[in-house]
């Protein structure tokens, strides 16, 4: 930090690095590991001065802990990060500020209270006599916005500010600094359709000016307009990188679901039975052996799935909800069906969940449990009518970690089990044990601290906490049901959830991010974006691709998809023909 | 720190029925303040060459006893991720209420000791509703109690009270079986501790509201009327304390009855494994933490050693019972 006291340095200090002229960062046999899970397996990336490069992959692919040890939050196991040409076994946040990296989170951190000029000048205050230089920041703070082509004036609240402009003072304060890598972490996603018109052209700018800028994004539509190049990643590893010439979106796709899409030909019905994408039905039916809680006769399997649209009886309808930021949100789930709610990050998936879960208060809207009204004001009422959420944060809202695995699963539920008020350790043991075989729990030890358990273990953990013999509920939610589990206890899960369904008549509604996850559990799947519903996919045309097709497609203006219409299984196919 | 060490505070802490069958090398395991102790009396016994005699361990006993009563619903209301400094003071007004009606009123005992016992709960209520219901800061809200009731109590009563008859001394004074009536009562509060939070569905929501309240809330816990529970309870707890000290000195003054009580029955809580931060700790820990605040005090007494010194090995002992916790050996990740 101490050499970087003069921001007005920065103007020309992207193309100054030497005549050997390294690029601006060179990430190298990248690793990053979290309690076993891979991820980040020998990752390379290299942006030069003056490219946009794009990161691709959907949620857990590695692309947040990917930029996280580029900005000094987590240490990497091995590997170098090179920039400007000095390389880095590991960064602490205020190293790689001084290497010249800046990264711009979809959350900003700007500080509202504060006006723009003192934002991009927070923590390097310009001073003379011992007081701040007001007018020499606010001079400089001017430069700067107008090389951001920001319409906002220095000396504005940035709290006031629309998010577009929020943004831009945040890329000012990082050329203050004098970055020459810019990292943008899906930057569009809190912007309007025009704001994110002219911040792509703010990116083509910044290109010009000589900066490195990585791109991480969903969108594909982006990805074609900006990017010189393209990475993506796929369960921690580089599934695909390109420079130069354009992708084909299916080539695209294809890296970020792993190819699953394309091994077949076009129709719908043969990739949904290609590899890989084995369906909830299929998996439902072959853990029925497996997982056979005792006393519940299976009824027929195919019940609710042959005809999930009609189902016999509807155990969940929600009808015009409505809340901050989402809706009106129409659904049904019926008796045994498991429904998908797919959508990106911050489409509103959670906020929905949480309100029919009594966690957030609705606007508008009606909600029912077979016949009866509900209106939950809290979460206590709603699992008074039968309705649990297994929430997504599952450290923050979920597990007790200090307490035993049999507390975790049984806390709500002791009440019940108690005589007289005292606890029915027997039952309690009992209850638990049954529970532990069923969902296949690893070490099957009441005792030992939830903490101690991997990640889909605690999982299983609270799925147990609503679905053992002492509490069964009727509609069970589910919120990222899988986020940071390893790959077999995901499949686990699935077999837990689907077997649940079919065999107690439980109605299931799941949000994800993941499409793999959703086109595998879901029966129906509804695709949401800001938050509202925007398409219907089931039986065969329920595959990864188009869910992933649905959402990257979809314009960064106001949804075109009118709300009713299912979306298409295949939109983009004409692209891949255009593009190639 | 707060993962590892909660977690494994915690596995220790919640000792099912079989933990509590386990052998002693076990809870010797878990409560290394047990070595610490037979240290402690070990030390003191060869020093003093009295320490563990008869007379003087009814001693020990009888001055721990009422921090006891208070550490025992402090210490769930810590592990509930509560607080409660307004302790002290609440003591006082107990003390000097249960005097007040005994002598100047001649009020029966029993009356004396039940009034007492509303004085509390209505202190204890008032920190719960402030802090449970309006979700105040625990430790701003009991902070400014612990100088309000003590203003009150000065108020009401400036003068000292003494005088309390005969009738009243019995609280402090009477043996049951052998055993000084303020023992018996604490013991009574430490197995009825004990069973609560091992045996009734609600002590084990104190842990779950400890470790993680939204979790808790998400769960359909009632997360705000188990700790205002708490707090009328250690409130309660704290009057009859105060009504044991009075009987046993027959006096109560509004000025220093209590006075840096709080922070007494804070370090034996803290001392005896219960996390501040919530979630973890245990009766039988607490019980241990009392118990050697009592014996250092005695000890060092017996050796003549001055009071500031005291309170220094208090203060220390607290910081390096902080510091082992925290750099001592960590059993899980």
């Amino acid at each position: 930090m101490a050499d970087m006291t003069e921001p007005t340095r920065q103007t020309d200090a992207t193309g100054q690095s030497g005549a050997a002229n390294p690029p601006n960062l060179r990430i190298t046999a990248l690793n990053k590991s979290f309690g076993g899970v891979r991820a980040l397996d020998s990752v390379d990336l290299t942006v030069p001065a003056g490219q946009v490069h794009a990161l691709l992959g959907h949620n857990g692919a590695g692309k947040s802990t990917l930029i996280k040890c580029l900005g000094g939050a987590f240490p990497p196991d091995s590997g170098t990060i090179e920039v400007g040409g000095v390389p880095h076994t590991r960064l602490s946040p205020r190293e790689s500020i001084a290497a010249g990296v800046a990264i711009i989170f979809q959350t900003l951190s700007v500080v509202d209270s504060l006006t723009v000029t003192e934002n991009i000048f927070l923590g390097q205050e310009w001073t003379r006599y011992g007081r701040i230089d007001r007018r020499a920041q606010e001079k400089v703070a001017a430069e700067l916005l107008d090389r951001v082509a920001a319409s906002c004036s220095p000396r504005d609240r940035v709290g006031e500010l629309p998010m577009g402009q929020r943004q831009l003072v945040e890329i000012a304060k990082a050329l203050s600094r004098s970055a020459s890598v810019l990292v943008l972490d899906e930057p569009t996603a809190a912007l309007s359709g025009t704001e994110s018109d002219a911040l792509a052209a703010r990116v083509e700018d910044l290109r010009r000016q000589g900066l490195a800028i990585v791109y991480v994004t969903h969108l594909l539509a982006e990805v074609e307009r900006l990017a010189d190049a393209v990475t993506v990643l796929r369960d921690g590893r580089v599934a695909h990188h390109s420079t130069g010439a354009r992708q084909g979106r299916r080539e695209l796709v294809d890296a970020i679901t792993g190819g699953r899409g394309a091994a077949s030909a076009d129709s719908a019905e043969d990739r949904a039975a290609s590899a890989g994408v084995s369906s909830a039905r299929e998996r439902g039916a072959s853990a029925v052996g497996a997982v056979d809680p005792p006393g519940s006769a299976a009824p027929d399997p195919t019940m609710a799935t042959t005809s999930p649209t009609a189902s016999p009886t509807a155990r969940l309808t929600v009808r015009g909800l409505r809340g901050p930021g989402f809706g009106p949100v129409d659904l049904t789930v019926g008796e045994g069906e498991i429904l998908g709610l797919y959508g990106l990050i911050g489409s509103g998936r959670t906020r929905m969940l949480e309100t029919l879960f009594g966690r957030r208060r609705a606007s508008g809207g009606t909600v029912r449990v077979g016949e009866r009204v509900v209106e939950p004001a809290r979460p206590a009422d709603a699992l008074a009518v039968g309705i649990a959420l297994v929430p997504a944060d599952r450290r923050a809202q979920g597990l007790f970690p200090g307490l035993s695995a049999q507390d975790n699963v049984l806390l709500p539920t002791v009440g019940t089990l108690a005589r007289r008020g005292v606890r029915a350790l027997g039952a309690e043991r009992r209850v638990f044990g049954s529970l532990a075989e069923a969902i296949g729990l690893r070490p099957a030890r009441p005792g030992l601290p939830a903490s101690a358990f991997s990640g889909g273990n605690q999982q299983k953990l609270l799925l147990g906490r609503w679905i053992n013999e002492a509490r069964a509920v009727d509609v069970l939610l589910l919120d990222e049901p899988t986020q940071g589990v390893d790959v077999g206890a995901r499949q686990e899960i699935y077999d837990v959830v689907s077997t649940l369904a079919e065999q107690r008549g439980t109605a299931v509604l799941f949000a994800s991010s993941d499409p793999e996850e959703a086109a595998a559990l879901a029966h129906r799947c509804l695709i949401v974006d800001r938050g509202r519903v925007i398409g219907e996919l089931s039986g065969a045309e329920l595959t990864e691709e188009a869910l992933l097709a649905a959402v990257h497609d979809a314009d960064p203006d106001p949804p075109p998809t009118s709300a009713s219409a299912p979306t298409p299984a295949v939109p983009h196919a004409p692209h891949h023909e255009g593009a190639a | 720190m707060t993962t590892a060490t909660t977690a494994t505070a915690a596995e220790r802490a919640v000792p099912g029925p079989r933990a509590l069958a386990a052998g002693g090398l076990a809870t010797l395991r878990r409560q290394p303040l047990l070595l610490v102790l037979a240290l402690l009396v070990l030390v003191f016994q060869l020093s003093t060459g009295s320490f563990l005699d008869p007379g003087n361990l009814r001693g020990i006993a009888t001055d721990a006893a009422a921090l006891a009563i208070v550490a025992v619903p402090l210490a769930l209301l810590v592990i509930s991720g509560y607080l409660d400094l307004s302790v002290g003071s609440t003591l006082a007004l107990g003390a000097l209420t249960a005097g007040w009606l005994a002598g100047e009123q001649a009020q029966s005992p029993v009356v004396a000791v039940v009034g007492a016992l509303a004085v509390g709960a209505a202190v204890g209520a008032v920190n719960g509703v402030l802090c449970c219901y309006l979700g105040l800061s625990p430790f701003i809200v009991t902070l400014g109690m612990l100088a309000a009731v003590r203003g009150l109590a000065q108020q009401l009563f400036p003068l000292p009270l003494s005088g309390f008859g005969d009738g009243f001394a019995w609280l402090g004074g009477a043996r049951i079986a052998g055993i000084a009536a303020p023992v018996v009562i604490a013991g009574a509060v430490l197995v009825a501790g004990a069973l609560f939070l091992a045996y009734t569905p609600t002590g084990r929501h104190v842990f779950a509201i400890g470790v993680n309240r939204e979790a808790a809330y998400l769960s359909g816990i009632d997360v705000r009327r188990t700790p205002f529970a708490l707090f009328v309870v250690t409130g309660t707890a704290a009057a009859l304390a105060g009504a044991i000290k009075a009987s046993v000195l027959d006096s109560a003054v509004s000025g220093t009855s209590g006075a840096g009580f709080e922070l007494t029955v804070l370090t034996a809580v803290l001392l005896g494994g219960v996390a501040l931060s919530g979630g973890s700790g245990s009766v039988l820990g607490v019980l241990l933490g009392v118990l050697f605040l009592g014996c250092l005090q005695n000890g060092l007494t017996l050796l003549s050693v001055p009071t500031f010194w005291q309170q220094m090995a208090q203060g220390v002992a607290l910081v390096a019972g902080a510091a082992l916790a925290y750099f001592g050996p960590r059993t899980t990740r």
